[in-house]
């Protein structure tokens, strides 16, 4: 079923639907509600999300995205607050200074870098510290084009700003893990492999 | 010999590991009751609602019902003395209404049908959501009391259309 007709059951007291509704997409908005506020915050975020699309069911509009894009924009409204109500990061929609880590990117060059005996295991530990150091601005674009694995149409749509706002700040924000990966070394990020 | 890969391709490794460990992650079960809950109850209010809305219609129909009938047994009534009431007054009156609005039964084909005027308690038309609370004439003034509405009803007795009336009524004694 598409995802506006799973919406009109919804619409109708279908309970079956929503319930599969939820199932569908609960997991991308806590996730990204995770990345951008706090485990502990993205359960609220998650609630608050889906009982405000409840209330007002007909503000979804087909022809300018899918249901997840729609729901992943309530999300960021709601994570927005938060993130403005916390007042310990800066709005979603402000290209601020990138913080620390956020100067020039070390040249990559030399072979001598400690990634090369990084396991899996590290490296993944972090990156994840380097996302969540992120200004929420590169972490947002980060979260979905990276993560959640969108286009940038659609990435754009949920950030409300234009594709190239999106492309600009995800290369930022690849900019600044790959240097704060590299500091956290003290080399240049090169990972070595030995050839077959 | 030592084959190079660039930084690129190792963030990328690394965003897609995280992005598979992450694939599982999901709101706690407390959350999905909530959200259920919150369903049911949006879902609850909808049919209260809607009950509300239907039963207004309902009473409406028969207080249309019944203006119908007594209008029709004014109108027979009236004839000669009729006439000897306006001989003693003129009444001129300024109306503003609004325009006509479908009900319930709009969509009813019609092959006949009546104007009727009649008051028609406020509170009843707060629960159709119909009230423009500015544009329409009260008896009293307060919530509680009656606006002035004209009524369209089929020769079958059922409302089809309202539109509500503000009046100003004045009275001259005819020389």
């Amino acid at each position: 079923m598409d995802d506006d007709g799973l919406l009109d059951r919804v619409k109708r007291g279908d309970r079956q639907a929503f319930s599969h509704l939820y199932a569908l997409y609960q997991s991308a908005i806590y996730r990204y509600a995770a990345h951008m506020c706090g485990a502990a915050a993205a359960d609220d975020v998650v609630q608050d999300t889906f009982v405000a699309m409840l209330r007002q069911p007909a503000r979804f509009d087909p022809a300018r995205g899918t249901i997840l894009s729609y729901l992943l924009g309530i999300a960021r409204h709601h994570v927005t607050k938060r993130l403005a109500s916390g007042g310990h990061e800066s709005p979603l929609d402000v290209d601020g200074p990138p913080g620390d880590g956020g100067g020039v990117v070390d040249p990559i060059a030399a072979d001598d870098t400690p990634l090369d005996v990084l396991s899996r295991e590290q490296l993944v530990a972090q990156l994840r510290d380097a996302i969540q150091s992120l200004p929420p601005a590169y972490r947002e674009a980060i979260v979905l084009c990276e993560l959640q694995e969108l286009d940038y149409a659609t990435a754009a749509a949920i950030m409300s700003c234009p594709i190239g706002t999106v492309r600009s700040r995800l290369h930022r924000a690849k900019a600044l893990l790959t240097a704060k990966l590299a500091a956290i070394h003290r080399a240049p990020l090169v990972v070595t492999r030995p050839t077959r | 010999m030592k084959d190079f890969q660039s930084a690129d391709h190792v963030l990328a490794d690394g965003l897609r590991a995280i992005a598979d460990e992450e694939s599982g992650l999901s709101a706690s079960p407390v959350v999905e009751a909530n959200v259920m809950a919150a369903f049911s109850d949006v879902v609850r209010a909808r049919r209260r609602r809607t009950r509300r809305i239907v039963s207004a219609l309902g009473v409406a129909a028969v207080a249309v019902a019944v203006a119908v009938g007594v209008s029709k047994v004014r109108s027979r009534n009236s004839g000669a003395s009729g006439l000897q009431t306006s001989d003693l007054t003129l009444q001129t009156s300024r109306e503003v209404t609004t325009a006509f609005m479908p009900l319930a039964y709009s969509g009813v084909p019609i092959a006949d049908g009546h104007v009727v005027r009649m008051e028609v308690p406020r509170a009843s038309l707060v629960s159709f959501g119909l009230l423009p609370a500015d544009i329409v004439d009260t008896v009293d003034g307060a919530r509680g009391g009656t606006v002035i509405a004209d009524v369209i009803v089929g020769d079958d007795g059922l409302a089809r259309a309202v539109r509500f009336v503000r009046r100003a009524v004045r009275k001259e004694l005819q020389r």
